[in-house]
């Protein structure tokens, strides 16, 4: 039915610098995925890079879904908002400020607070994970004139 | 927030000219009036420059001595810098470079205009008095009048006697009117004393002192009062202060009279430094009149990196009695929570480490009628965990805890996990393979076991685990538009051996939610107490619809668990195990650029029955319009409809609503109707709210807010708008 095995991604650049800081877990796992690719060299300074990531926000925020009939909280909605843009180090841009905003659900039970820090750990990491590719996604197919 | 917003938004007007002289007339004064030119030289009109700028006097005649006092009548016209006079007679004094002007007076001042009786200017400082002033400023777009104003310096100025007001035209919909009113453009602020604001020309507010910002920043001074009536405490009177201590630090203090329980203090600090920022608010009551106690609260939060590799945090809430949320919050946010957590975190990392401690604690708020089991202290909890990827070819990972669990009442003891993890991934763009093998080695030792329980408990238990996918492409048309369809099998097999755990205690695990991220881990339990013995392969279907842009466009998706062996590892007060798992679906995406819809249902395959299901729609034809209607169920515990929508009622007319509606208990949960009526210098907000708070107890709060531009906003209980963003998904200001 048209369907073929996904070929190999190039990105149209041959370096990029990822503008998040050491510690962050998301810029780790974006890193790790564009170095898989084996053609495309991470810079560690902006200045050496064809093409830099600005991160403009990421942001991690708990919203309440829903409640129970004595007002206490049952849903919690996890929003991970990530908004970046693609530019050169003139600041010509290939990517406009562009927002990314995931979301999970998770049922909440105050009996079981610590068991559902750890739970919330485990979406976020799958939210991430889910970000990364969405963010390649991008990256493969930036309009670099 | 709002007010900033408006102000940047709305375009500044410029400074209507004051009354052009006909051209014609202009010439003709040019030509029989020789020019009047005293010192300087020709320089580009400029604000600092003033000093060197010429005085340049037009008139029709002129009489007197120029070089002392000259007398200019008909049509005069004198400039100097920044500042323009026009009036029917002026006198002007050369030794002083001092203009009186009478008749038809008007000056431009710095873009600002002044029309008035009469004027003295001292012309070199652009210091002077004006009689029965009208006045429009540049600056906050402000306009009044006033029996006279006095410029004290180029940057301060004093209105007496007079009216200010952000609305145009002659009789403004609003209008603040004081004894003395002193705008200093260097300091950015107004202070208004003996000030009455008038709405609509019915008094609204006296304030013996009023000071706002002029240009929307922030300031020190007193904040508009704010009135009230609630059903829990009677009639309120607030009176909040705003410090502005530097420009990273403030403080708010707001005294609050709630007439059936006493006088409320609270006060409120923010900072934020390079290394380090945080907020915390107090507040309380002393001897309530109700309850015959004190009543407080306190939120703190800080963060801080105390060296390069050291961060430090800490999150401490407490409140004096369980109802202090909702006999004194009206925001759902702090009532709905029933758990105030108190922590502090300290964290040493290195490059592929990170080495934790923490102590935590929560305060229960119980609610009698349904009472929460309180959740456990760990005073304290070691954290380590490391990790690296690609070691020739190889991932893995060492996670590793060490806890002192507390409890009153239940069982106590210290557990100390080790989880080292080893994978070994093979990647491929069109496909995957990652096999994985984990050790769970967990050590127990408890402090008073319940009868019949051993003091020390041992558990090791090996996971292997194969992850594997594969990614399919083809071009698609959808809905006219060309996008890459994906279609992505995904096969995950886990084995870990059964080991009896029921001796064990239960201090932070619980059944995870069943859901896409769930079935694709190896425990079926979230937390250490428990590692679910399983022998499964969990098969899933997503395929994805990605534009051009590389933006997804929808998902969807299917997965299932098959179970090999009946699962034996239970909680306490578990459901008994099923030979097959729970059926999972979800879509979610946008079906056109306005309408987006998502959902998601969980069915048990045992039952053939739904365990879980969300059904959310949401309609965005434009910005300001939106609509959301979203059905929540899960099985025994919930089941909603929810609908909240804004929308444009008619010209400046805005209404927002929500309904969240239990179908399970036949009650509503929360519900909001708001209005919202927008003017060009002002914006009128009311609030209904009624929420649940307790069993068969709801609060019912009203709240109105008048939003004056440039001077504040009046009103009472929360802000509007924050309780507008927080209940209506996808709310966006009107403006």
């Amino acid at each position: 039915c048209g369907f073929a095995m996904r070929g190999a991604v190039s990105f149209p650049f041959k370096s990029i610098y990822v503008g998040f800081g050491d510690s962050s877990p998301l810029g780790g796992e974006l890193k790790r995925n564009i170095r898989a690719n084996g053609q495309t060299v991470i810079t560690s300074s902006a200045n050496d890079a064809e093409v830099i990531l600005d991160v403009l926000t990421e942001n991690r925020e708990k919203v309440i879904l829903s409640l129970n009939s004595q007002g206490r909280v049952r849903e919690y909605n996890l929003v991970y908002t990530f908004k970046f843009r693609v530019r050169d180090k003139t600041g010509k841009e290939f990517l406009e400020p562009t927002e990314i905003v995931l979301k999970r659900n998770i049922t909440f039970n105050e009996s079981q607070v610590l068991a559902k820090e750890a739970e919330e750990a485990v979406l976020y990491r799958d939210m991430q994970t889910d970000l990364v590719q969405q963010i390649l996604r991008r990256l493969a197919v930036l309009n670099m004139s | 927030q709002t007010a900033a917003t408006e102000q940047t938004t709305a375009p500044a007007t410029p400074a209507t000219p004051v009354a052009p002289l006909a051209p014609a007339l202009a010439k003709k004064a040019k030509e029989s009036i020789p020019e009047v030119k005293l010192i300087g030289s020709n320089k580009p009109v400029d604000r600092d420059a003033d000093k060197d700028a010429p005085t340049i006097i037009e008139s029709e005649s002129m009489s007197g001595r120029p070089e002392r006092i000259a007398n200019f009548d008909d049509h005069v016209e004198i400039q100097k810098g920044g500042m323009t006079i026009k009036a029917d007679r002026a006198t002007y004094r050369n030794l002083e470079d001092e203009v009186d002007a009478s008749g038809n007076m008007s000056l431009q001042r710095y873009g600002d205009c002044y029309t008035g009786d009469s004027a003295r200017m001292q012309m070199d400082a652009g210091l002077g008095h004006i009689e029965n002033p009208i006045y429009k400023l540049v600056k906050n777009n402000a306009q009044g009048h006033a029996n006279s104003i006095d410029f004290l310096s180029r940057e301060h100025s004093v209105i007496n006697q007079g009216t200010y007001s952000t609305c145009e035209g002659l009789s403004p919909d609003w209008y603040l009117k004081s004894d003395t009113l002193n705008l200093d453009t260097g300091l950015d602020s107004g202070v208004a004393k003996k000030a009455t604001v008038y709405f609509k020309d019915v008094p609204i507010l006296f304030a013996p002192s009023l000071s706002f910002p002029l240009s929307g920043a922030r300031q020190s001074g007193l904040l508009p009062p704010t009135f009230g009536a609630s059903s829990k405490g009677g009639i309120e009177f607030g009176l909040p202060y705003y410090y502005n201590i530097a420009p990273n630090r403030d403080l708010t203090i707001f005294p609050k009279f709630i007439a059936r329980r006493g006088l409320q203090l609270g006060v409120e600090g923010r900072y934020l430094g390079e290394t380090y920022s945080g907020e915390t608010s107090v507040e309380g009551l002393l001897h309530d009149q109700q309850t015959n106690t004190d009543r407080w609260s306190i939120a703190s939060v800080h963060k801080q990196k105390l060296l390069p590799n050291v961060d430090f945090s800490w999150d401490i809430n407490a409140a004096s009695d369980d109802d202090y949320p909702s006999d004194f919050s009206r925001s759902i946010t702090k009532t709905a929570q029933r758990l105030l957590l108190r922590e502090a975190d300290l964290v040493y990392y290195g490059s592929i480490w990170s080495l934790g401690l923490r102590v935590s604690n929560y305060q229960v708020l119980q609610d009698l009628a349904a009472p929460i089991t309180r959740p456990y202290d760990r005073l304290p909890q070691l954290n380590f965990h490391a990790e690296q990827r690609d070691l020739m070819g190889f991932d893995w990972a060492v996670d590793s805890s060490l806890t002192r669990f507390w409890h009153p009442s239940m069982v106590r003891g210290d557990r100390t996990v080790l989880n080292p993890q080893l994978s070994y991934p093979i990647i491929n763009p069109g496909w995957f393979i990652t096999p994985k093998v984990s050790l769970h080695a967990t050590n127990y030792h408890l402090e008073n076991p319940d009868p019949g329980q051993p003091t020390d408990l041992n558990r090791v238990l090996p996971t292997l685990s194969i992850d594997s996918g594969m990614v399919f492409e083809r071009k698609a048309n959808f809905f006219g538009r060309d996008l890459t369809q994906t279609l992505e099998p995904r096969l995950f097999y886990v084995r870990t051996p059964y080991k009896d755990q029921s001796l064990f205690p239960n201090f932070d695990s619980a059944t995870a939610d069943f859901n896409f991220a769930q079935i694709f881990s190896e425990n079926r339990f979230t937390g250490s107490d428990r590692i679910g013995d399983s022998n499964q392969i969990t098969a899933a279907l997503i395929s994805r619809f990605i534009e051009a842009s590389g933006e997804e466009r929808l998902r969807l998706a299917v997965g299932q668990r098959f179970y090999f062996n009946t699962q034996r590892v239970t909680l306490p007060d578990a459901a008994a195990s099923q030979s097959r798992s729970d059926l999972l679906l979800s879509a979610d995406g946008k079906i056109s650029k306005t309408l987006s819809a998502d959902a998601a249902l969980q069915l048990s395959q045992t039952d053939r029955q739904s365990v879980r299901a969300n059904y959310g729609l949401r309609w965005q034809p434009e910005t300001g319009k939106v609509l959301n209607a979203e059905y929540r169920f899960q099985r025994d515990t919930l089941e909603q409809l929810d609908i909240s929508a804004q929308w444009p009622l008619a010209k400046r007319w805005y209404g927002v609503a929500r309904s969240n509606y239990s179908i399970l208990d036949k009650r509503l949960v929360e519900g909001v109707a708001g209005f919202e009526y927008r003017q060009d210098c002002w914006a009128f907000r009311v609030i209904i709210q009624r929420f649940a708070t307790a069993t068969l107890q709801s609060t019912s709060a009203f709240s109105f807010q008048l939003e004056l531009n440039g001077l504040g906003k009046f009103g009472l209980g929360s802000n509007p708008i924050d309780v507008l963003k927080k209940n209506i998904s996808g709310y966006q200001s009107a403006d």
